[in-house]
């Protein structure tokens, strides 16, 4: 009568459905991973779109995304570094292939507690213990036989690498821009990040080596 | 008959542009803080500009982010100690 069928509009109803489940999933999953990568709980980031579940609406969910793009994300490692007395990176506009100074020295956090275990990266065939007996060790594909050099004998690794910074119970690592590339759990270290804190990664990766980080 | 069709197509013209207006203002919402995270994740904010894309310009722009490797690199939630 209406020149269509009751059904097949349903139907369409019901397909439309269908996609808007798939779509809403798929987006909650996405910026899950989103969340997770800005180094906030990836859950928070998938409710911020289940929330259009609700009666609400997705008007939250549009001011959650201006919050997030406006807030500090922990994944900015100012604020991480400064606690932990590592450097942060080097300004934006500083020059291309420039590498900050190592520092002097470490300042231990202000309530840290004594820990004298030391780290050891293990990979590639090689296994590396250090402590932070020092404040910076030089991550080399050859050793030059200069003090705190740890050696991961790979033509991908270069000469030098990166550099490890320590501090009390805690560890940075920064890339010093070799073209084999440095890695922390997957994610692209570049020399203009400057020094990241590690304490809590679990791989990290010099050229092709794959080396895993754990406490001894 | 003619003026009759004229007013449709008129009519029709209109709604559409209404449409483009409203989408596009919409869009805008999407694309600032879009184009920040973009930045701030070592992207061109110009990838935020899939939101113009209808329907699906949302899904490719959290695409983008959730499943490329950062260039300022990526975050773990801190460990509280």
């Amino acid at each position: 009568m209406m020149g269509f069928d009751l059904a097949a509009v349903l139907g369409l109803f019901g397909l439309t459905s269908a996609f808007a489940a798939i779509a809403l999933v798929l987006a909650a999953w996405m910026c899950w991973r989103i969340a997770d990568k800005a180094g906030l709980p990836g859950w928070a980031g998938a409710a911020a779109i289940l929330l259009t579940l609700t009666g609400i609406g997705s008007v939250v969910s549009l001011i959650l995304l201006w919050v997030f793009a406006f807030m500090r994300w922990p994944r900015d490692g100012v604020a991480r570094l400064a606690a932990v007395g590592v450097p942060a990176a080097a300004p934006p506009g500083a020059p291309a292939g420039a590498v900050p100074p190592s520092p002097a020295a470490l300042a231990p956090p202000a309530k840290a507690l004594a820990d004298r275990r030391g780290w050891t990266l293990a990979g590639g065939g090689v296994t590396l213990a250090f402590d932070d007996g020092r404040a910076a060790y030089t991550l080399t594909g050859e050793g030059s036989g200069a003090p705190g050099e740890l050696v991961v004998p790979d033509p991908s690794v270069g000469r030098p690498h990166a550099r490890l910074l320590t501090a009390a119970g805690r560890i940075g690592l920064e890339d010093l821009g070799t073209p084999g590339g440095t890695f922390i759990d997957g994610a692209r270290l570049l020399p203009s990040h400057g020094p990241r804190d590690i304490t809590a990664v679990r791989a990290i990766k010099l050229g092709n080596v794959e080396l895993a980080l754990s406490r001894t | 008959m003619m003026t009759v069709i004229g007013w449709l197509i008129g009519l029709s013209m209109f709604a559409l542009m209404a449409l483009l207006v409203v989408h596009v203002l919409f869009a805008l919402l999407l694309i600032v803080p879009s184009w920040r995270i973009f930045e701030r994740a070592g992207y061109s904010g110009l990838y935020a500009l899939f939101h113009l894309v209808p329907v699906i310009g949302p899904f490719i722009v959290m695409a983008i982010l959730a499943f490329g490797d950062w260039p300022n690199g990526e975050g773990k939630p801190v460990p509280r100690s």
